[in-house]
Protein backbone atom coordinates (compact mmCIF):
# COMPACT_ATOMS: atom_id res chain seq x y z
CA UNK A 1 0.00 0.00 0.00
CA UNK A 2 1.72 3.08 -0.83
CA UNK A 3 1.09 6.64 1.16
CA UNK A 4 0.90 9.73 -1.24
CA UNK A 5 1.28 11.74 1.89
CA UNK A 6 2.61 11.90 5.32
CA UNK A 7 0.52 11.18 8.30
CA UNK A 8 0.02 13.98 11.28
CA UNK A 9 1.87 12.01 13.49
CA UNK A 10 4.89 11.59 11.58
CA UNK A 11 7.65 14.17 13.02
CA UNK A 12 10.62 14.66 11.01
CA UNK A 13 13.99 15.64 13.67
CA UNK A 14 17.04 17.65 12.55
CA UNK A 15 19.14 14.30 12.85
CA UNK A 16 22.75 16.30 10.89
CA UNK A 17 22.95 19.08 13.32
CA UNK A 18 26.41 18.55 14.38
CA UNK A 19 27.93 18.37 11.03
CA UNK A 20 26.44 21.36 10.12
CA UNK A 21 27.74 23.63 13.32
CA UNK A 22 31.03 21.50 12.44
CA UNK A 23 31.06 23.53 8.66
CA UNK A 24 30.96 26.05 10.20
CA UNK A 25 33.49 25.82 13.09
CA UNK A 26 36.12 24.32 10.99
CA UNK A 27 36.40 28.08 9.45
CA UNK A 28 36.89 29.13 13.64
CA UNK A 29 39.35 26.81 15.04
CA UNK A 30 42.50 29.19 14.49
CA UNK A 31 40.62 31.90 15.94
CA UNK A 32 41.49 33.79 19.39
CA UNK A 33 39.02 33.00 22.12
CA UNK A 34 35.61 31.63 22.31
CA UNK A 35 34.75 32.41 18.51
CA UNK A 36 36.49 29.41 18.09
CA UNK A 37 34.16 27.05 19.67
CA UNK A 38 30.94 28.84 20.21
CA UNK A 39 28.46 28.72 17.04
CA UNK A 40 26.78 31.19 17.86
CA UNK A 41 30.09 33.88 18.25
CA UNK A 42 31.98 31.76 15.15
CA UNK A 43 29.56 32.41 12.99
CA UNK A 44 29.30 36.15 12.79
CA UNK A 45 33.29 36.19 13.00
CA UNK A 46 33.56 33.66 10.08
CA UNK A 47 31.22 35.76 8.25
CA UNK A 48 33.20 38.83 8.50
CA UNK A 49 36.53 36.78 7.82
CA UNK A 50 35.42 35.43 4.46
CA UNK A 51 34.05 39.14 3.66
CA UNK A 52 37.06 40.60 4.76
CA UNK A 53 39.19 38.21 2.34
CA UNK A 54 36.83 38.70 -0.29
CA UNK A 55 37.70 42.65 -0.16
CA UNK A 56 41.32 42.09 0.27
CA UNK A 57 41.83 39.63 -2.86
CA UNK A 58 40.60 42.97 -5.11
CA UNK A 59 43.08 45.25 -2.48
CA UNK A 60 46.06 42.92 -2.59
CA UNK A 61 46.55 43.54 -6.26
CA UNK A 62 46.90 47.56 -5.63
CA UNK A 63 49.36 46.64 -2.47
CA UNK A 64 51.61 44.30 -4.85
CA UNK A 65 52.23 47.15 -6.92
CA UNK A 66 53.18 50.20 -5.31
CA UNK A 67 55.68 47.54 -2.91
CA UNK A 68 56.72 46.65 -6.34
CA UNK A 69 56.84 50.20 -7.28
CA UNK A 70 58.93 50.87 -4.34
CA UNK A 71 61.28 48.50 -4.84
CA UNK A 72 62.22 49.86 -8.17
CA UNK A 73 62.80 53.56 -7.09
CA UNK A 74 65.11 51.86 -4.14
CA UNK A 75 66.85 50.15 -6.98
CA UNK A 76 66.90 52.69 -9.81
CA UNK A 77 67.96 55.89 -7.00
CA UNK A 78 70.86 53.16 -6.11
CA UNK A 79 72.07 53.84 -9.85
CA UNK A 80 71.25 57.21 -9.78
CA UNK A 81 67.66 57.75 -11.72
CA UNK A 82 64.79 58.64 -10.05
CA UNK A 83 61.55 56.00 -10.90
CA UNK A 84 59.35 58.45 -13.08
CA UNK A 85 62.52 58.73 -15.40
CA UNK A 86 63.43 55.48 -15.41
CA UNK A 87 59.75 54.32 -16.38
CA UNK A 88 59.22 56.55 -18.63
CA UNK A 89 62.29 56.35 -20.64
CA UNK A 90 62.37 52.59 -20.74
CA UNK A 91 59.06 52.59 -21.64
CA UNK A 92 60.21 55.07 -24.54
CA UNK A 93 62.68 52.58 -25.69
CA UNK A 94 59.85 50.75 -26.77
CA UNK A 95 60.82 47.92 -23.86
CA UNK A 96 57.55 46.24 -21.94
CA UNK A 97 58.58 44.99 -19.04
CA UNK A 98 55.69 45.40 -16.42
CA UNK A 99 56.74 46.49 -12.79
CA UNK A 100 56.74 43.08 -11.18
CA UNK A 101 59.08 41.54 -13.51
CA UNK A 102 61.11 44.64 -13.31
CA UNK A 103 61.55 44.48 -9.39
CA UNK A 104 62.31 41.08 -9.74
CA UNK A 105 65.11 42.01 -12.09
CA UNK A 106 66.16 44.47 -9.65
CA UNK A 107 66.42 41.72 -7.04
CA UNK A 108 68.06 38.54 -8.51
CA UNK A 109 69.49 39.70 -11.67
CA UNK A 110 70.99 43.20 -10.73
CA UNK A 111 73.73 43.26 -13.89
CA UNK A 112 70.38 43.13 -16.22
CA UNK A 113 69.06 45.91 -13.64
CA UNK A 114 71.82 47.92 -13.99
CA UNK A 115 71.95 47.90 -18.19
CA UNK A 116 68.03 48.66 -17.91
CA UNK A 117 69.30 51.83 -15.74
CA UNK A 118 72.09 52.63 -18.40
CA UNK A 119 69.61 52.01 -21.29
CA UNK A 120 66.94 54.78 -19.69
CA UNK A 121 70.14 57.03 -18.86
CA UNK A 122 71.13 57.23 -22.54
CA UNK A 123 67.22 57.58 -23.91
CA UNK A 124 67.26 60.53 -20.99
CA UNK A 125 69.86 62.34 -22.66
CA UNK A 126 69.19 61.69 -26.08
CA UNK A 127 65.84 63.30 -24.94
CA UNK A 128 67.08 65.95 -23.70
CA UNK A 129 68.95 66.82 -26.70
CA UNK A 130 66.05 66.65 -28.89
CA UNK A 131 64.55 68.68 -26.79
CA UNK A 132 66.98 71.41 -27.06
CA UNK A 133 68.32 71.28 -30.99
CA UNK A 134 64.95 70.97 -32.72
CA UNK A 135 65.76 69.04 -35.14
CA UNK A 136 69.60 70.46 -35.58
CA UNK A 137 71.20 67.74 -33.74
CA UNK A 138 71.47 64.46 -35.23
CA UNK A 139 68.54 61.78 -33.71
CA UNK A 140 69.56 59.48 -31.09
CA UNK A 141 70.64 55.79 -31.46
CA UNK A 142 68.56 54.80 -28.26
CA UNK A 143 65.73 56.95 -29.73
CA UNK A 144 65.21 55.02 -32.92
CA UNK A 145 61.34 53.56 -33.27
CA UNK A 146 61.55 49.80 -33.82
CA UNK A 147 59.11 48.69 -36.18
CA UNK A 148 57.62 45.20 -36.39
CA UNK A 149 55.93 44.64 -39.57
CA UNK B 1 76.94 72.13 -28.82
CA UNK B 2 77.54 76.02 -29.05
CA UNK B 3 75.13 76.27 -31.25
CA UNK B 4 72.27 74.07 -29.29
CA UNK B 5 73.73 76.22 -26.16
CA UNK B 6 72.60 79.30 -28.89
CA UNK B 7 69.30 78.11 -29.84
CA UNK B 8 68.84 76.86 -25.95
CA UNK B 9 69.46 80.69 -24.75
CA UNK B 10 67.85 82.54 -27.91
CA UNK B 11 64.25 80.35 -27.23
CA UNK B 12 64.64 80.59 -23.33
CA UNK B 13 65.14 84.58 -23.79
CA UNK B 14 61.98 84.73 -26.07
CA UNK B 15 60.23 83.60 -22.59
CA UNK B 16 61.84 86.75 -20.34
CA UNK B 17 61.22 89.84 -21.15
CA UNK B 18 63.79 92.20 -21.27
CA UNK B 19 63.07 96.17 -20.36
CA UNK B 20 66.69 97.41 -19.13
CA UNK B 21 67.21 101.38 -19.10
CA UNK B 22 70.56 100.58 -21.38
CA UNK B 23 69.67 100.74 -24.87
CA UNK B 24 72.68 98.73 -25.63
CA UNK B 25 72.22 94.85 -26.33
CA UNK B 26 74.44 92.64 -25.19
CA UNK B 27 77.28 91.00 -27.32
CA UNK B 28 75.93 88.39 -29.35
CA UNK B 29 76.79 84.76 -27.97
CA UNK B 30 77.16 86.27 -24.10
CA UNK B 31 74.15 85.36 -22.16
CA UNK B 32 73.16 86.63 -18.61
CA UNK B 33 72.88 83.94 -16.30
CA UNK B 34 69.91 83.98 -14.81
CA UNK B 35 67.00 81.06 -13.68
CA UNK B 36 65.83 80.84 -16.58
CA UNK B 37 68.86 81.34 -19.33
CA UNK B 38 69.80 77.46 -19.42
CA UNK B 39 67.74 74.12 -19.27
CA UNK B 40 67.03 72.80 -16.00
CA UNK B 41 69.16 69.57 -16.59
CA UNK B 42 72.71 69.73 -16.86
CA UNK B 43 74.52 69.47 -19.45
CA UNK B 44 74.38 66.41 -21.76
CA UNK B 45 77.39 65.15 -24.09
CA UNK B 46 77.30 62.36 -25.93
CA UNK B 47 79.25 60.65 -27.43
CA UNK B 48 80.80 60.59 -31.03
CA UNK B 49 78.41 58.73 -33.31
CA UNK B 50 81.02 57.22 -35.72
CA UNK B 51 83.13 55.95 -32.69
CA UNK B 52 79.50 54.72 -30.55
CA UNK B 53 78.65 52.51 -33.87
CA UNK B 54 81.84 50.93 -34.20
CA UNK B 55 81.58 49.66 -30.15
CA UNK B 56 78.31 48.61 -30.78
CA UNK B 57 79.65 46.77 -33.76
CA UNK B 58 82.24 45.21 -31.90
CA UNK B 59 79.91 44.47 -28.90
CA UNK B 60 77.86 42.60 -31.00
CA UNK B 61 80.10 40.55 -32.47
CA UNK B 62 81.77 39.67 -29.32
CA UNK B 63 78.39 38.22 -27.81
CA UNK B 64 77.55 36.41 -30.91
CA UNK B 65 81.00 34.70 -30.81
CA UNK B 66 80.13 33.53 -27.13
CA UNK B 67 76.83 32.57 -27.93
CA UNK B 68 78.28 30.57 -30.95
CA UNK B 69 80.87 28.75 -28.40
CA UNK B 70 78.58 28.49 -25.87
CA UNK B 71 80.20 30.54 -23.48
CA UNK B 72 76.93 31.19 -20.82
CA UNK B 73 75.78 29.31 -18.25
CA UNK B 74 72.13 28.87 -16.95
CA UNK B 75 69.64 31.15 -19.32
CA UNK B 76 66.84 33.00 -17.88
CA UNK B 77 64.14 34.45 -19.75
CA UNK B 78 61.07 37.02 -19.47
CA UNK B 79 58.26 35.37 -21.30
CA UNK B 80 54.60 36.91 -21.23
CA UNK B 81 52.07 33.95 -21.34
CA UNK B 82 48.56 33.78 -20.01
CA UNK B 83 48.57 37.58 -20.10
CA UNK B 84 51.26 37.53 -17.44
CA UNK B 85 55.05 37.74 -17.16
CA UNK B 86 57.25 35.15 -15.75
CA UNK B 87 60.83 35.15 -15.18
CA UNK B 88 61.38 31.47 -16.31
CA UNK B 89 64.95 29.19 -16.27
CA UNK B 90 65.23 26.04 -17.39
CA UNK B 91 63.18 23.12 -14.77
CA UNK B 92 61.14 25.48 -13.30
CA UNK B 93 57.53 25.22 -12.71
CA UNK B 94 54.40 27.44 -13.98
CA UNK B 95 51.30 27.75 -12.65
CA UNK B 96 48.51 29.49 -14.70
CA UNK B 97 45.33 30.14 -13.45
CA UNK B 98 43.32 28.95 -16.22
CA UNK B 99 42.89 26.22 -19.08
CA UNK B 100 45.29 26.00 -21.92
CA UNK B 101 44.55 23.45 -25.26
CA UNK B 102 46.68 21.13 -24.56
CA UNK B 103 46.64 17.70 -22.95
CA UNK B 104 49.24 16.53 -20.40
CA UNK B 105 52.62 15.54 -22.03
CA UNK B 106 52.48 18.17 -25.11
CA UNK B 107 55.44 19.78 -25.87
CA UNK B 108 54.98 24.06 -25.98
CA UNK B 109 56.82 26.54 -27.28
CA UNK B 110 56.74 30.24 -25.54
CA UNK B 111 56.99 32.74 -28.86
CA UNK B 112 56.57 35.96 -26.54
CA UNK B 113 60.09 36.58 -24.97
CA UNK B 114 61.15 39.68 -23.77
CA UNK B 115 64.20 39.27 -22.54
CA UNK B 116 66.97 36.49 -22.62
CA UNK B 117 69.82 36.76 -19.97
CA UNK B 118 73.25 34.85 -18.83
CA UNK B 119 75.70 35.75 -16.62
CA UNK B 120 77.90 37.99 -18.64
CA UNK B 121 75.37 39.56 -21.15
CA UNK B 122 71.61 40.27 -21.74
CA UNK B 123 69.55 40.61 -24.76
CA UNK B 124 66.74 42.82 -24.60
CA UNK B 125 63.81 42.49 -26.77
CA UNK B 126 62.49 46.13 -27.85
CA UNK B 127 59.87 44.52 -27.21
CA UNK B 128 60.00 40.93 -28.38
CA UNK B 129 63.20 39.29 -28.88
CA UNK B 130 62.96 37.50 -32.40
CA UNK B 131 61.97 34.33 -32.31
CA UNK B 132 64.79 32.71 -34.81
CA UNK B 133 67.00 34.29 -31.83
CA UNK B 134 65.62 32.31 -28.74
CA UNK B 135 63.72 29.26 -28.44
CA UNK B 136 61.57 28.33 -25.37
CA UNK B 137 60.03 24.76 -24.45
CA UNK B 138 57.72 23.39 -22.35
CA UNK B 139 55.82 20.67 -21.10
CA UNK B 140 52.11 20.34 -19.68
CA UNK B 141 52.49 18.29 -16.50
CA UNK B 142 49.17 18.65 -14.79
CA UNK B 143 45.78 20.21 -15.34
CA UNK B 144 44.15 20.73 -12.04
CA UNK B 145 41.63 22.94 -10.25
CA UNK B 146 42.43 25.49 -7.64
CA UNK B 147 41.38 25.14 -4.20
CA UNK B 148 37.81 26.40 -3.06
CA UNK B 149 37.80 29.93 -2.78
CA UNK B 150 34.69 31.33 -1.19
CA UNK B 151 33.09 34.42 -2.31
CA UNK B 152 30.62 36.46 0.58
CA UNK B 153 28.98 39.74 0.47
CA UNK B 154 27.31 40.41 3.62
CA UNK B 155 25.45 43.83 4.31
CA UNK B 156 24.72 44.12 8.05
CA UNK B 157 20.95 44.98 9.38
CA UNK B 158 19.82 43.82 6.20
CA UNK B 159 19.27 40.76 5.81
CA UNK B 160 21.49 40.28 2.79
CA UNK B 161 24.34 37.63 2.85
CA UNK B 162 25.46 35.62 -0.17
CA UNK B 163 27.89 33.07 -0.45
CA UNK B 164 29.47 32.09 -3.45
CA UNK B 165 32.40 29.20 -4.07
CA UNK B 166 34.98 30.10 -6.62
CA UNK B 167 36.97 26.74 -8.37
CA UNK B 168 39.00 28.27 -11.09
CA UNK B 169 40.80 25.42 -13.30
CA UNK B 170 44.65 25.63 -13.10
CA UNK B 171 47.37 23.98 -15.54
CA UNK B 172 50.89 23.63 -14.68
CA UNK B 173 54.20 23.43 -16.78
CA UNK B 174 57.64 22.79 -17.24
CA UNK B 175 59.86 24.87 -18.72
CA UNK B 176 62.38 22.36 -19.98
CA UNK B 177 64.79 24.26 -22.30
CA UNK B 178 65.69 27.73 -23.24
CA UNK B 179 67.94 28.03 -26.26
CA UNK B 180 69.69 31.26 -27.77
CA UNK B 181 71.25 31.06 -31.49
CA UNK B 182 73.86 33.37 -32.72
CA UNK B 183 72.11 35.34 -35.05
CA UNK B 184 72.58 38.91 -33.94
CA UNK B 185 73.50 41.74 -36.33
Amino acid sequence: MVLLGAPRWLRSRLTDRFWRVQEVLKYARHFRGRKNRCYKLAVRSVRRAFVKSTKARKEKKRFLRALWITRIEAASLEHGLKYPAFISNLLKSQVELNRKMIADLAIYEPKTFKSLAALAQRRRQEGFLAALGDGKEPEGIFSRIVHHY
Amino acid sequence: MAAARRAAASWFRLAVRHRSSQSQAPPHGLVAKTSLSSPPWPEVKLPDPVEEAKYHAEVVQKVNKMIATGQYGRLFAVVHFASKQWKVTSEDLIMMDNVLEAECGDRIRMEKVLLVGADDFTLIGRPLLGKDLVHVEATVIEKTESWPKINMRFQKRRNYQRKRIIVNPQTVLRINTIDIFPSLS
